[in-house]
């Protein structure tokens, strides 16, 4: 057994990648491509003046829902400082995901002339069970007519993930809007023209009612545009007359019914009013926001909007998968012609860091949302220099010390310790240089440091635990160490000849 | 014996005081020819950096002309038109409105005869390109510190001084390069210069390390200035500096010619060029701006200069490596101090290259150094 000391970590190395490939593969789980490789749209949103977290923390809450409200899928919405950057891959009608996004949408009033409550769960098992179904129906949300048994409350039942047409939301007249929680349809109102939009409201905010309970209160303007647009409308829900049967006023935006209060009074003051309901401090600190703000709570500009094409992001995807083979091909070539059998190590080096690199990103896509953009791929193939560099390092020290009349043996394990220090210092400058730039810079740059960080830190991991075990294991084999040329190594010299040779050389000789 | 024999056992030749000062002189120009570009000409900023928009579509068979027709029509026919990689045709404008940048792409869809999904465009704010640039430049500038705290602490302070001169060296050519050749700079090439910091340094510190392992040549047998035992360190390292710049280098030529040259992957060529570059320059700035600059630093220390004045006082030649080396590797039984004449020095190169016995500079390390593992 004492023969198999120091293997160890080469059974555990290629046993642990092995196996969290297979997992990787069995699981299905695949890199998450970024929107440069896949297509869509990218939008970076920077305040115009100076806001607090919580603004920015508010606005991002805003524009998830402004998004989802166009429904698309798994939109990344995520803060770099005081910027917030919006990727939505693969978004069919991008330029209107454009507009959207950033824009100052309008909060409006409107009446409500009928509604059907739904229940969520049994909408949701609809919708997973027939996707097909509900996509066919999108039409059907423009009717007017109600028929929850079979339309439910007349919308798709993806309304709220599929999202409502430009049209739809745009209209003013009489429409069927949803009410969404969770991107789950929770009511579908059938509402009349507009009575009022948010620039009538002053301002508003969420507090704890008399009751305990918390509640929004807005503040209107004065005036007819204000507070007294407010109570002609509120009079007409108060009375239940024909505009507005339900006696309820419905607060709309981007298409979507937030809130429909019931009017308790025929007139209001401006800055006396309370919409209460079933709000947690949450949900009420949202309708205020929305109410205060109309969309967003600071205004923002766009700074850059990327629109990626799905064939030019194919293309470049396909393209850099391509150059990286043929790199690969290249570099293997290069370093089996160079050190043969070790050559093919440093190559199985590669394999069991791209193993565990594509596990490692394709976790990450699926957990944490990280996607593999352009940048990251360039990263990674710029670390197949990176790692096989180690290699050099090492092989090049074995020669040397071979070279001096070191027997083969004697060689790998003393020219590790030194040529793994120089690995070591070197893998370590590189990381403080990802880390850095990965905490310190923004967009493209991150995903790239990212990448080179980690595939610096695979490198570090695999020098150790399989470069070092692996070739000591083939400068233990008979077969090979009668043929060094195979391992690219040169011919040991013999024993007599390196003394003789150090009695030849002056320096040994010359003390002072 | 071959060249490449002798390459492949680190028994190479060279001087490498000689090549050092025609090293400076490749650098002190390529320096001064980046600086004066980059007075003059100045970078070719992309949109990123301008603010503007861009589109991209594929578009067999159309001409610059016939694009530039089709956007007059929509009030574009002052962008500038480019044909990049093979069919892709690009045009970039001043920043607009969303609806006029609409309207572009809708132009550009007619005119490549395709759905207007397929055309990618950007538009960016003036301020986006800054912003990256920025951060970037923050980014470096704590890089700078980190690796000459880290380097310090590792190697020592003149290497580490050495080494970040030698980065700034790579990165002021290589952004030369872009100013020269006006290729364009996109947050793709800040990325690649970026990662030039990182190829140089490792190939700084894999030098530096196996000087330090020399080190000892000099302080122990006061037999070799600092600058010869540097230069036979170079001699011993060359093959290895080869080989991992090869291997580095390997990968993003294949994306330089096969990525975005063969297949038209334009984003590639952002990062691909600056790449090529960077690594090209790191690899040899390692060699002749590095070794030299720590050479300069470390002969002016007290240890080193008094093993100079010593040598230079018997006569030897300090100003060439070969003579020094040759000494070492002489298998004349006549100790070579006896013989320091000028004569060695001259003839050096030519009575290595006719030896046939392979002479490992470094005598091993006594047994008793081994360490257990």
């Amino acid at each position: 057994m004492r023969r198999l000391r120091g293997y160890g970590s080469l059974l555990v190395i290629v046993v642990v990648a092995a196996s969290v490939l297979l997992y990787t593969l069995v699981a299905g789980n695949k890199p998450l491509l970024g929107l440069d490789l896949q297509g869509g749209v990218s939008v970076v949103l920077k305040p115009v003046q100076q806001v607090d977290n919580d603004t920015i923390d508010q606005a991002i809450a805003i524009i998830r829902q402004r998004i989802d409200a166009i429904g698309v899928a798994e939109p990344e919405i995520t803060r770099q400082g005081s910027n917030i950057l919006i990727q939505i891959p693969g978004v069919k009608d991008k330029e209107r995901a454009l507009q959207l996004v950033g824009q100052t949408a309008e909060l409006q009033f409107r009446p409500v002339l009928a509604n059907v409550p739904i229940d969520p769960q049994s909408e949701t098992t609809t919708t997973s069970g027939d996707p097909a179904a509900t996509t066919t129906t999108a039409a059907g949300a423009t009717t007017t007519t109600i028929d929850p048994t079979k339309t439910v409350g007349g919308l798709p039942l993806d309304v709220c993930t599929a999202g409502l047409t430009a049209e739809e939301i745009n209209a003013t007249g009489q429409a069927v809007l949803p009410q969404c929680k969770d991107g789950l349809l929770v009511g579908s109102y059938a509402v009349g023209p507009v009575s009022l939009t948010g620039s009538a409201l002053e301002t508003a905010r969420a507090n704890l009612g008399n009751t305990g309970q918390w509640v929004v209160a807005p503040t209107f303007k004065s005036g007819s545009d204000g507070i007294g647009g407010f109570n002609a409308v509120a009079g007409q829900c108060f009375s239940k007359g024909s505009t507005c049967p339900t006696g309820q006023l419905a607060i709309v935006l981007d298409g979507r019914v937030l809130s429909a209060p019931s009017i308790n009074s025929q007139s209001f003051k401006a800055d006396q009013i309370e919409i209460s309901g079933s709000f947690t401090e949450r949900t009420a600190k949202d309708l205020a926001t929305a109410l205060k703000y109309g969309a967003l709570p600071v205004e923002f500009e766009q700074q850059q909007a990327q629109v990626v094409s799905a064939t030019l992001g194919r293309d470049a995807l396909h393209a850099g998968l391509v150059a990286g083979l043929v790199g690969l091909i290249a570099v293997a070539i290069y370093m089996m012609a160079f050190y043969r059998v070790l050559g093919l190590f440093a190559i199985l080096k590669l394999g069991i860091e791209a193993a565990l690199l594509w596990s490692i990103i394709s976790w990450l896509g699926a957990n944490n949302g990280l996607a593999l953009t352009l940048a990251g791929i360039t990263g990674i193939i710029v670390s197949i220099g990176v790692s096989l560099d180690s290699n050099v390092v090492y092989y090049e020290h074995l020669k040397e010390d071979i070279n001096h009349g070191r027997s083969i043996r004697s060689s790998t394990d003393k020219s590790f310790v030194s040529a793994f220090s120089t690995i070591v210092k070197a893998d370590v400058a590189s990381l403080i240089g990802a880390a850095l730039l990965w905490w310190l810079t923004v967009g493209p740059v991150r995903g790239f440091a990212f990448y080179l960080g980690l595939s610096t830190a695979l490198d570090l991991l695999t020098s150790w635990a399989y470069m070092r075990p692996v070739v000591k294991l083939a400068t233990r084999s008979k077969a090979l160490l009668s043929r060094p040329w195979l391992l690219g190594l040169p011919a040991e010299k013999s024993q007599e000849r390196a003394n003789q040779k150090s009695a030849n050389r002056p320096i040994a000789e010359v003390s002072k | 014996m071959s060249k490449l024999g002798r390459l492949n056992r680190g028994e190479t030749n060279i001087d490498f005081l000689k090549w050092w000062k025609i090293g400076l002189a490749v650098s002190v120009f390529l320096m001064v020819v980046s600086v004066g570009s980059l007075l003059t000409r100045g970078l070719n900023l992309g949109i990123d950096f301008k603010g503007g928009v861009s589109w991209e579509v594929s578009a067999p068979g159309v001409t610059v002309d016939q694009t530039r027709t089709a956007l007059d029509a929509v009030g574009e026919g002052s962008a500038k038109i480019q044909i990049v990689g093979t069919d892709i045709i690009r045009v970039q404008g001043p920043e607009s409105t969303p609806e006029h940048t609409i309207e572009v792409t809708k132009t550009l869809a007619e005119l490549a005869n395709t759905d207007p999904a397929n055309i990618s465009f950007s538009t960016v704010g003036a301020s986006w390109g800054g912003d990256v640039t920025r951060s970037a430049i923050r980014a470096l500038v704590f890089f700078f510190i980190a690796i000459l705290i880290y380097l310090t602490i590792r190697l020592e302070w003149r290497m580490a001084v050495a080494a970040l001169i030698a980065v700034f060296h790579d990165v002021l050519i290589s952004v030369g390069a872009y100013s020269v050749f006006q290729f364009e700079v996109t947050p793709g090439t800040v990325i690649a210069f970026l990662t030039i910091l990182g190829y140089s340094i490792y190939d700084t510190i894999v030098v530096d390390d196996k000087i330090r392992e020399n080190e000892r040549l000099v302080g122990q047998s006061g037999r070799l200035t600092y600058g010869q035992m540097t230069s036979l360190s170079m001699n011993q390292v060359l093959l290895r500096s080869i080989n991992t710049t090869v291997v580095s280098l390997l990968p993003v030529v294949a994306l330089l010619v096969v990525g975005a040259g063969i297949m038209g992957a334009v984003t590639l060529e952002e990062f691909a060029i600056a790449l090529t570059v960077g690594l090209l320059a790191g690899a040899y700035s390692s060699i002749f701006v590095a070794a030299p600059i720590l050479v300069w630093l470390k002969e002016h220390q007290t240890k080193f200069k008094v093993i100079r004045e010593r040598l230079q006082s018997q006569g030897v030649d300090v100003a060439h490596a070969s003579a020094r080396v040759d000494l070492l590797g002489v298998t004349s039984g006549a100790p070579a101090i006896d013989a320091p004449s000028a004569s060695a020095a001259a003839s050096g190169a030519a009575a290595l290259g006719t030896t046939s016995t392979p002479s490992g500079v470094i005598p091993p390390r006594p047994r008793k150094n081994q360490r257990k593992r």
